[in-house]
Formats: C-alpha cells, structure tokens, sequence
C-alpha cells in the first residue's frame, strides 16, 4: 500500500478547502498481518492478482471472501464491511473495472483479475476529483460508506462523465448511508462530473 | 446576532481527507500482533433456562484460545440494563440473541465454527411478544416483579407528569377527541458493524472501542470490570455511527476484554449485521392513547396521553415518550409505563423518546384542526409553547419563525389540500407538517488547550465524532475564542490518555457542554499568556477547564424544529413517496452551517425511513425475529431520499458556545408526524401505526 | 463459512461431472455462477457445501446468439449485459427490463441469468433457518404467522412466491431451457420448469442435484409484438417484487389504434411459481385494448386469489399493476 502524504494533498488540493491539520491521538501501528494458524484440513489455493496496479501472488483460504482477503490479508482497510451479504454496498470495489460487492466474491474467483479498492484512486499523491468533491460538499459524515460511495461513483464518472441527478441517483442506489447524507453525496459526485445539481426539492 | 470569525462559517471536516482516502483507522480496521478474533453464540429460544453447556468440542477445535459463559464469567453490564438486571451471560435467557458464549480463536473461521461446536442444553420457557399480553395477570414474568419495568424513580409505577386537572380541562372543553397509535421497535442500523478491541498490558487495559464517548465507555469498564478507572485506557478515532447505540460501554467491550485476559493474547470481537439488529437495541415501540379538550375557536384545554412502551427484555433505556411538551396547555397529565417483552433490547435511537411521540400527538392534533375546520399550520401557531410547561420561560425560542419561515420555504398554501383526499387520482399529492423540541442543557465537560513555542495550538476533547463533524466544531470554537484561523489549532481526540472528559456525543450534548469547557480553557490560556508571556522555543504553556455549570434557574434552553413532507400516494398501489421536504431549525447560532446541514437532511431522510418502511418484525408464534437486516428493514437508498431543504432561525441564545444549542437530535424529532400527516392529507384517511407500509395504506383505503 | 473446496470447472458438463462425482464420494456440493446469492446462503449455514463448482472459468455461456430466428442466452450472462443487449431490448424488451430490475447494479453485474432463474425464496422463514419445507422441514410457518409477502395463487402445502424477475419474464417469451446434466441434455419449456409445491416443497423447479441451467432459447420474435415488465417494490430499490407482472402483446397496427392479435400475461411475487393467466389472455385475444378492457383485465387476473391473513393487499395491488401495465403496453 501506497502511503500517501498529507501534506502533498493540502498542498495539491484546491484552494477552497481548508484543511486544518487533525493529528489523531494515537496513530495506530500498522504491523504486518498477524500470523494466521491453519488447519490443513481447510482448502487453499494460490491466486495471482492486482490490487491498486500491484501485482500480487497469494496463498487464500478457498472461504475467504475478496474483501476478508483485502482487508484481514493485504492491509487494505478502506474498504469496509457493513453487512457480509450484500446488502449496503460499503465493501464495493472495482473488479477489472466493474463496481461489485466484495463481501459476495470468493478471493479465489479474483484469479487473474485486478482490483481497485479507495487506496487506490489518489494518483500520485494526487486526490481524484471525487475525493476531492466529497470533501468540498461534506459528503462523508461518519465516514463508513464512503469509500463504497467512492467507488461505485468513479465507476460511474468513468462510463458517464457527465451524469444527471437521477442517473447518479440510479447507479448508485447499491449503496446505503446511514447518516442518510445522500442529499451531498449527490451534489459531490455531479460536483465532481461537472454538471450543476438541479434545484428545487424532492423526488419529483 | 453579531457575526463571527470561525464560528457560523462553513467549514470541511478537519478529518475529511482520511475519511475520503480510507485512510480512517475504525476500530475494526485496528490489527494487533497475535490478536485473536472472537465471536458471540446467542441463544435460539426467546426465553429458556440453560441446564448444561458443554464446551468439549469447541475446546477441542484446534485455534480455539478461550470461552466465556455464565458459568465462568457472571459480570453485570451496568450499562446495559438501568436496573442492574442483565449480565453478560444471563440465565435465564430472556430474548433471541441473548448472548451464551464468547469464543476468541486463532482465526475468524474457527471463532465462527467454535459457535457451531457449543452444546447448550435449554430448557424452553413460555415467552411474550406482545405489551399487552404482558401486563394480563399469569403473564410469564421476564423478571422478578413481573413486566411492567420500574419508572425512572425506580417504583413500580407508570412514568407520569402532571399539571392542571384533565378532568376538569375535558369537562371546559367544547369538544373532545381521542384516538390511539402505535409505533414499531426499529433499528439504529448504524453502517460500522459492532467491533471491539481489546488488550492487556500487566493488569492496564486497552480497549478500541467503536464509542460515541471514550470517558463514559472508560468508567463503565471499571465500573463492570471492578478494577480502577486508571487503568484503563478506550480509543476511538474514528467511528462509523451509532445514533446512541455505542454509548457508555457495550458487552461486546467488556466480551473482548476477558476473553482476552483469559486467552493472554489481544481480542477482537465482532457481531455480524444480524446480531447489530438484534442483539444491541433500537428505537422503542409504543401503544399510545390521547385525548384531547379543545375550545370551538381551537384553543388547547386539555391533553391526556397513556402509552405502553416496549423495553424489550431488559431495560437499557429509558422508555419515555414526549411529544405533548409542544403545545401550550393547562391541563396535561401523561403516563408511560415501559414494559418488558422476549425480544430485542429497546435503547437510544436519535432523540429516542420523540418521534414515536410526536407521531401520536401530532397526528391527532391535525385530526382536531382539521374538525374544527383550521389549517394545521394556524393551529399550531395559536397552540405552540410559549413557556416550557406553560411555566418557565425559554432562554430563546425560534418556533413560530420556524413555522412561518418554513411554510413559507415550503409552499404550504400551494401544497396543502384544505379538503384531504381531494387531488385527482390515482396518484395524490398532498402535505403535512409537524413540529417539535428537545431540550438543550448546560453540563460537564472538560477541555485541555495547548500553545508551543512556534504559535501551535491544541485541543484535547474527548470527542469521536459519531458523523456529526464534533471534532471539527472543537476546532472551530477554540479558534473563534482564540482570534486565530482554524489553521493554527490541532484537534487531538479520541484517547482518554491524552483527552479529558467529555460528555460524549449523546444528548446532542458535545457543541454545547464540550464546547463550553473550551472556551473556559481558552479563556484560562489567553490569561496565562498575559500574565508569562508566549511561550518560546520549546516552552509549552497548557490550560485546561472544566465546566460544571449550574442548572439554569428560572429558564429553560431548548431547540426548536418545524418540519414539512408533500408526498405522493398511488391509491390503487399504495405506493407513497416523499416528493418535497423542508426542515427548519432552531438550533441558536450554527457552529458549522455545512456539517449542520448534512445533520439536518440526514436526520430528516432517516425520519422518513422510520414514517414509511421500517420494523423489526417478530414471529408471534415462535418468538424470532424475521427481518433484522438491512434488506429486510427496508433502510432508505439514493433513490429515496427526497432533497431536503434545511431553513436556519438563528435565534440570540444567551447560553451555550457562541448562542449554540442542540441540534443532532431534533433533525429526527417531527419528521415522521410531518410524513404521515402528509400522507393522510394526500389520501383523506389516516394509518396511525408505524410504518405507513403498502399494505396499511391500501388496508385504508379498500 | 463452514469450510469447502472451490473447484473450476472447464464447461458444463464437467461441472455436471463434478457434482455427480462428489456426491459419489458422499460430499455436497453447489454450483456458483455468479455466486452472490450463494455465498449468502452458505454464510447462513442454510447450505453447507463441501464443494463448489465454480462456473466461472467456463467460456462462451455468457453469450446472446441469434439461432433460427430466436435467440439463446448463454445462462452465464450477467443480469446487467442482458438488461443492456441491443437485440434483447428490441425484440424481448420483458426480459431486458426485468433483468434490470433485479437487485442492485453491483448485484447485477455479478448476479447471472440462470443463477436468478433458479435462485432459492426469500421467504423470511426459509432464510432464517426454521425448519420449514424448504428446509427439509414438513411445514409452512407462513400460513398462521407473517404472510404479508406469500402467495395468493397457487400456494400449498408451501406459500411461498418465486423470486425471480427473469423467470416471469421468459414464461411470458415460452422460453425453452436447456439443462445439462452427467447423463446428456434436456431441453424444458419454461412454464415446466418451474413447479408447484404440490409436487414437491421443496423445490421450485425440476433441475436435479447434478444438472445446471447451460442456456435459454427464445422463439423468434413476431412482427409487431411489444413487451414489458412492471415491478412492485417495498422501497425504490433493492427489493424482490411484492407483485410484478410481464405482458407481451403481438399487435396489429399502432398501439391504442391497433388490434392485440395475441398476450401473454404472467404474474411475478404472487405464487411459488410464474403465475401465468390465461384467462386474461384470452380476454385479450383479437381485442383493441381500452382503458375499460385493461380494467376487466386487471379484475379478471385476480379471480380465484386465495389470499392468506396478511396479504390481502396483494389483491388489489396485482389488479392494479395488471391493469395499469396492459393500458401502458397496448393502450
């Protein structure tokens, strides 16, 4: 994994955004993955795949789902469990380009495939422009779904870069947000495709 | 209201940047060298007695660590029943999901299939699920003294307040009307699955905690665990949600912590999404009966209220209902008794005696306006409070701006049908309103505020931040009360080792009373500065406050919130959406207009979730819930959620952070009532339970 | 998850092959094509494979192919592809529309046409494990509890109503399924695929342990014929149909002009299987279609209903979807 300086963001990031240095009180040590005892009985299998342009060549439990895998194995905790069934869309990553659930994909069908998880949007120490909208507009507010919103919008942005408030709406209604800020997510992610969000209230 | 530097502006989130880059540490994010991970196994039955567990083949099971169940652990939860009737193993168990075992484990598979391997041995006990079937006399009683839970004085007896006599304000009225509703038990459903982290270090314990307050959640530990308070240290830098069900401690922190001194290694426990519906808690149901007095000329004489509220099996809330504190009246008697049921627990859920409440008074009095042939938005101006219990006087009331200023925002005279049902079929438009508060009082809290040599500030708060940008809004007070740009202060939160007390975001207290005991650390820093100078060099200069201020005498500070719903009803589908929504606020001065803004429209669209869709339903028959779950709550997507249009009153508060008051909470508080009566004046008939589902709205109109 | 063994099979019948060889060797085993829903279930313990047979290294299935004037739809095809094939939306825009009415776009990108069509019931009592018929049980907990989502046609000894968008959608096009099994093929017409629970509980359609769903072929399409599926959901997304309905119509001349020649009108959410309604139908049948007649239509569908305690509500709404869908097709 990439680490990303935060610096380099403030000082890449637009102007607008006032980003007062927050300094976490502890930061959380970040070691290897604890060993992980095996049965033997238990079926593995070795898969080859790449995460956020890095090719990797892993040793899986055949019921490790992908995102067991990314997160518990590889040290890639952006993307995050809200359910395990496929029902909130807050483990979605892209999978050869394709918003999927992670939580609903066993790591081993990941076999040759490449995957793009939120680590992996900042280019260069460069925010993607979605990142940088959903700071703009307040879109996260505790934050859990955010990367899956993330994801599921770029997916979007890259087939349809110029959506409507109902097209956003449409692609990404596999992703709830509790804190039911749908209203910014909304306005960051048409922010972001440059189109202005219409005016005026309410489904109609 | 003079406007300031910081403070009113709107402002990104200080933590946004991790938030948006996964870089965000959540507590199921923290892994610990050797950790183990752990797993809860829950009893099947409603309610039963355990006669034997036998732990022989999940001990066999290589990786297994450590198990924990009654039998060798009998710690009460403080927390997790008022009355000190629930442990982290109970015996009997008194609800589906009441926890039978721990098991911490080499790995999460084995954790896992360890539950499968535990043979518990039960004896099956008759159970209820039904507030009524309770109280009958030969009820089964789920705790010694039977099933209705003691009120808040801790006596046998219903919670009532009083004032005036309702017989004689029925007997002045010219009119009396009376009708009940009922409420659903629904859930929180917070995205961050429960999780927490725990470790020893000799006899020092560290626990991540995914906790809206670490100081709380430390003295619960304590206080559970029995060892002093010094000892323990709670982190928690990032959360995902709650809406109140990660205050104080949970068992799943006290779980980790013994699994892990008895395996010697640190423990993460975590509850799948089921066990978050069902074996946490939610909002509490309610059976609610009212009558109302009214004058021909619409004014208010009286207003009862009776209501059963459903504690589910233990009582970890406290299972009132408000509502009728809206309207000014003389007589007003209410009485609320909380009783117990073998299904899930009942606790805070956003504001969460409210807006069940206000649903019930709300509906009713729109029924009583519309008799007497006034709009409901006259009625509430002429019947709103004007003194809190028609006594004391309010520090600052913004209601009948938020009315007025609403309606306006709203539309209301083009959008309300003053004949409900009239708009052509078969889809129906129509609009509704409600309106509410919550109170807003000053309490503890502490604050410690740095300056270093090179002109740095920092702000210790004990804040996590629920999703409510608290650490952001510290930030912004303690620069306003400084005169610097927010630039120049460091929050630093999240860790009782390096932060003091703080109330913890529950109560929407954290603006108010954390806020307060940073100004006062300000205040003592800017003095310290007069008096030695600024620090130079390596030179550290540190102040810290702790408020405690007295309870107001002869005021009462409250927020005030006025909302509005046009829906749309397809009356042969009974289809029913929410086309237009206008929130308005009276919160004092808005600290942070942006992150404010998400709160309003966050708790609104979560208002509507509770109005249309969501209920956790129970099996009668065999005492098991049936749709704990995001799929089977029907929780709100993008494409239900209407644009929320949030109109700000600002009033002059004289208390509180800069004039600030609550705000989190009331964003939920009159949602519901506004959607339903929305959804009566669309269709001219009235569903006075919760949810308005599709099959109630066609049950109506056949 | 209770351990198992993914194997990928390198085409069907080595897949078939597959199945029948664990089973021989006394293991269960599932196949996982999209394998959404199915790891769903086994991380509910409501199956327990020792094995999985992953489709998902097998070519060429995922296809939409002209042949003698119809189509056949490799099962594989993910619900998203079909809901956006041009060929599919021009001449059996029914399946389309309800391929894209399934779930999510993240479940549709991975959910697949023949994982959908023989998807296990969402019935909440399935699904949570009580040990009802579908769970190797003898009973139906929904006829004296919670029925507000069960069937009103059809239902018994087990009411629970089938899942599946796509399979109301390919009743309606006289779908034929081709089934690929260790022995050989079969090929089924969809309206016998799907069973009622009278013959077995259960089960919802006819594929046996080691068989898998290879295709599904459409007759060609008739000049003028139009189609549509309309779904009923319990919040704007994300919900299986608490009442669906796919019509296709062969019309003569301009709609709301023209004659309806010849209908197909089968319902979704309402019976353990897709609950075709030949009697409305018939009324169709050589009529221009009114406001008046699409009305007797929506009336005539619901004839005969059986509702249970909860799910009265069911009636009306179908009446009403009928009717509304009918006037929309060829109104």
């Amino acid at each position: 994994m990439k680490k990303i300086s935060r610096r380099t963001f403030v000082e890449g990031t637009s102007a607008g955004i006032v980003v007062a240095a927050a300094i976490p009180a502890v930061e959380a040590q970040q070691k290897q993955p604890p060993a992980v005892v095996t049965d033997p009985g238990v079926p593995r299998t070795a898969i080859r795949l790449n995460v956020n342009g890095v090719n990797r060549r892993v040793e899986v439990e055949d019921r490790w789902t992908l995102v067991e895998l990314l997160r518990d194995h590889l040290n890639l905790t952006g993307t995050k469990i809200g359910c395990d069934r496929g029902e909130c869309g807050a483990c979605t990553v892209l999978v050869d380009g394709t918003p999927l659930y992670s939580c609903s994909q066993l790591a081993v069908w990941m076999d040759g495939r490449s995957i793009q998880t939120v680590e992996g949007l900042a280019k260069n120490g460069k925010l993607d422009p979605l990142q940088e909208a959903f700071i703009e507009h307040d879109a996260p507010q505790c934050g859990y779904c955010t990367s899956g919103q993330l994801m599921i919008a770029k997916a979007l942005l890259m087939k349809n870069a110029h959506p409507t408030r109902d097209e956003v709406r449409t692609a990404m209604a596999g992703n709830l947000c509790r804190c039911s800020n749908y209203n910014h997510y909304v306005e960051a992610v048409m922010a972001a495709g440059g189109t202005a969000p219409s005016t005026g209230g309410g489904n109609a | 209201m003079t406007p300031l530097k910081t403070v009113g502006h709107a402002t990104h989130r200080i933590d946004a940047l991790q938030r948006v880059t996964g870089g965000a540490k959540y507590t199921n994010d923290i892994y610990l060298p050797g950790m183990l991970y752990a797993r809860v196994l829950r009893s099947p039955h409603p309610h039963a007695r355990i006669r034997k567990i036998d732990l022989t083949k999940a001990l066999a099971l290589p990786g297994v660590k450590a198990i924990l169940t009654h039998e060798n652990c009998d710690i009460v939860w403080n927390s997790g029943d008022q009355l000190g009737q629930r442990k982290l193993f109970n015996n009997p168990v008194r609800f589906a999901g009441d926890p039978v075992a721990a098991i911490a484990a080499a790995n999460r598979h084995i954790a896992e299939d360890a539950t499968h391997l535990i043979e518990v041995d039960y004896e099956v006990l008759p159970f209820l699920t039904d507030l009524e079937e309770a109280l009958k006399p030969g009820a089964v009683p789920i705790h010694t003294g039977g099933n209705l839970s003691l009120n808040n004085q801790r006596q046998p007896q219903p919670q009532t307040y009083k004032r005036g006599n309702v017989a004689d304000g029925l007997k002045a009225a010219d009119r009396v009307f009376e009708d009940n509703f009922t409420s659903a038990h629904h859930n929180n459903a917070q995205l961050e699955i429960r999780a927490s982290v725990a470790e020893w270090s000799g006899d020092k314990l560290t626990v991540h905690a995914a906790t809206q307050g670490i100081a709380n959640c430390r003295t619960d530990i304590a206080r559970d665990l029995k060892i002093p308070v010094e000892n323990i240290r709670v982190i928690s830098e990032y959360m995902g949600g709650g809406f109140g069900n990660k205050n104080q401690n949970q068992d799943s922190d006290l779980m980790a912590a013994m699994l892990s001194k008895q395996a010697g290694a640190p423990v993460k426990l975590e509850f799948t999404r089921k066990e978050d519906f069902v074996a946490v808690h939610g909002r509490w149901s309610s059976r609610q009966a009212y009558k109302v007095g009214v004058k021909n000329d619409g004014t208010l004489t009286a207003i009862q209220m009776t209501a059963l509220t459903g504690a589910g099996a233990y009582r970890k809330g406290s299972c009132d209902l408000s509502g009728t504190e809206i309207y000014q009246v003389p007589n007003l008697e209410t009485s609320v008794s909380p009783v117990y049921t073998n299904t899930a627990v009942a606790a805070n859920y956003r504001a969460p005696a409210y807006p069940q409440g206000v649903f019930g008074i709300e509906s009713l009095m729109d029924d009583v306006a519309y008799a007497l042939k006034m709009d409901p938005l006259e009625f509430r101006l002429k019947n709103m409070t004007r003194k809190f219990r028609d006594q004391t006087p309010y520090t600052s009331s913004g209601l009948e701006d938020c009315i007025r200023k609403g309606a306006e925002k709203f539309e209301w005279t083009k959008r309300w049908k003053p004949v409900p049902g009239s708009g052509a079929g078969p889809v129906k438009r129509g609009a509704g309103m409600a309106m509410g508060m919550f109170g807003s009082g000053l309490g503890r809290s502490s604050a410690v505020v740095r300056l270093d040599g090179q002109g740095q500030y920092y702000v210790h708060v004990g804040v996590t931040d629920v999703g409510t940008a608290a650490k952001t809004t510290m930030g912004l007070i303690a620069a306003e009360e400084l005169g610097v740009p927010l630039e120049k202060v460091r929050v630093v939160w999240g860790d009782t080792d390096t932060c003091p007390y703080s109330v913890g975001e529950s109560g929407s207290r954290t603006t108010v009373q954390t806020g307060m005991a940073v100004i006062e650390a300000v205040r003592d820093l800017k003095k310290q500065i007069a008096d030695k100078g600024a620090p130079k060099g390596s030179e550290v200069l540190t102040a810290m406050a702790t408020t405690n201020p007295q309870p107001l005498a002869g005021v009462s500070r409250n927020s005030f919130v006025a909302h509005f719903a046009e829906v749309e009803v397809n009356i042969e589908t009974g289809h029913v959406i929410v086309t237009r929504f206008v929130a308005a606020h009276d919160s004092g001065r808005v600290v942070n207009p942006l992150t404010a803004q998400s709160q309003v429209q966050g708790g609104s669209i979560q208002g509507i979730g509770m109005a249309l869709h969501e209920e956790l339903l129970y099996d009668k028959r065999s005492g098991l819930p049936l749709n704990a779950g995001y799929y089977g709550a029907r929780i709100m997507t993008h494409l239900d959620a209407p644009l929320v249009d949030v109109v700000w009153v600002e009033t002059d508060e004289p208390y509180g952070p800069f004039g600030a008051k609550t705000l989190g909470e009331p964003t939920i508080i009159p949602t519901v009532a506004a959607v339903a009566n929305a959804v009566h004046n669309a269709i001219g008939k009235r569903i006075k339970s919760l949810p308005i589902t599709r099959d109630k709205v066609l049950g109506v109109l056949a | 998850m209770k351990s198992f063994a993914n194997v990928n099979a390198r085409d069907l019948k080595d897949a078939a092959g597959k199945l029948q060889q664990a089973a021989k060797n006394g293991k269960t085993a599932a196949i996982a094509g999209g394998g959404s829903d199915l790891l769903g279930m086994v991380k509910e313990r409501l199956v327990t494979p020792d094995v999985l047979v992953s489709l998902k290294s097998v070519r060429g299935l995922d296809q939409v192919k002209e042949q003698r004037g119809g189509m056949v739809i490799g099962g594989l095809i993910t619900l998203d592809a079909l809901s956006r094939d041009p060929q599919i939306r021009k001449s059996y825009n029914v399946l389309a529309e309800a391929a894209g009415h399934v779930g999510t776009p993240q479940i549709r990108n991975a959910g697949t046409l023949a994982g959908n069509v023989c998807q296990r019931p969402w019935c909440w009592y399935y699904r949570n494990g009580f040990p009802c018929f579908k769970n190797g049980g003898n009973t139906c907990f929904s006829i004296t509890g919670e029925n507000e989502f069960h069937a009103i046609f059809g239902g018994g000894p087990s009411f629970i109503v089938h899942p599946s968008d796509t399979a109301v959608a390919l009743v309606a096009l006289d779908a034929k399924f081709r089934i690929v099994g260790p022995a050989g093929e079969r090929t089924v017409a969809a309206a016998d695929f799907f069973k009622l629970p009278t013959d077995n509980p259960a089960r919802e359609n006819v594929l046996a342990n080691d068989e898998v769903l290879a295709d599904i072929r459409l007759p060609a399409a008739k000049a003028g014929s139009r189609s549509t599926y309309t779904k009923i959901l319990d919040r704007e997304a994300w919900t299986h149909a608490v009442v669906s309905v796919a019509v296709t119509m062969e019309m003569d001349g301009a709609p709301g002009n023209g004659v309806c020649k010849t209908a197909r009108v089968v319902l979704g959410g309402v019976a353990p299987i897709p609950w075709r309604v030949p009697k409305v139908e018939a009324m169709l049948a050589g009529k221009r279609i009114t406001p008046e007649l699409a009305a007797q239509a929506g009336a005539l569908a619901v004839e005969g209903a059986r509702p249970l305690a909860k799910n009265q509500y069911k009636v009306p709404l179908t009446q009403a979807v009928v009717k509304q869908t009918i006037m929309a097709l060829g109104g």
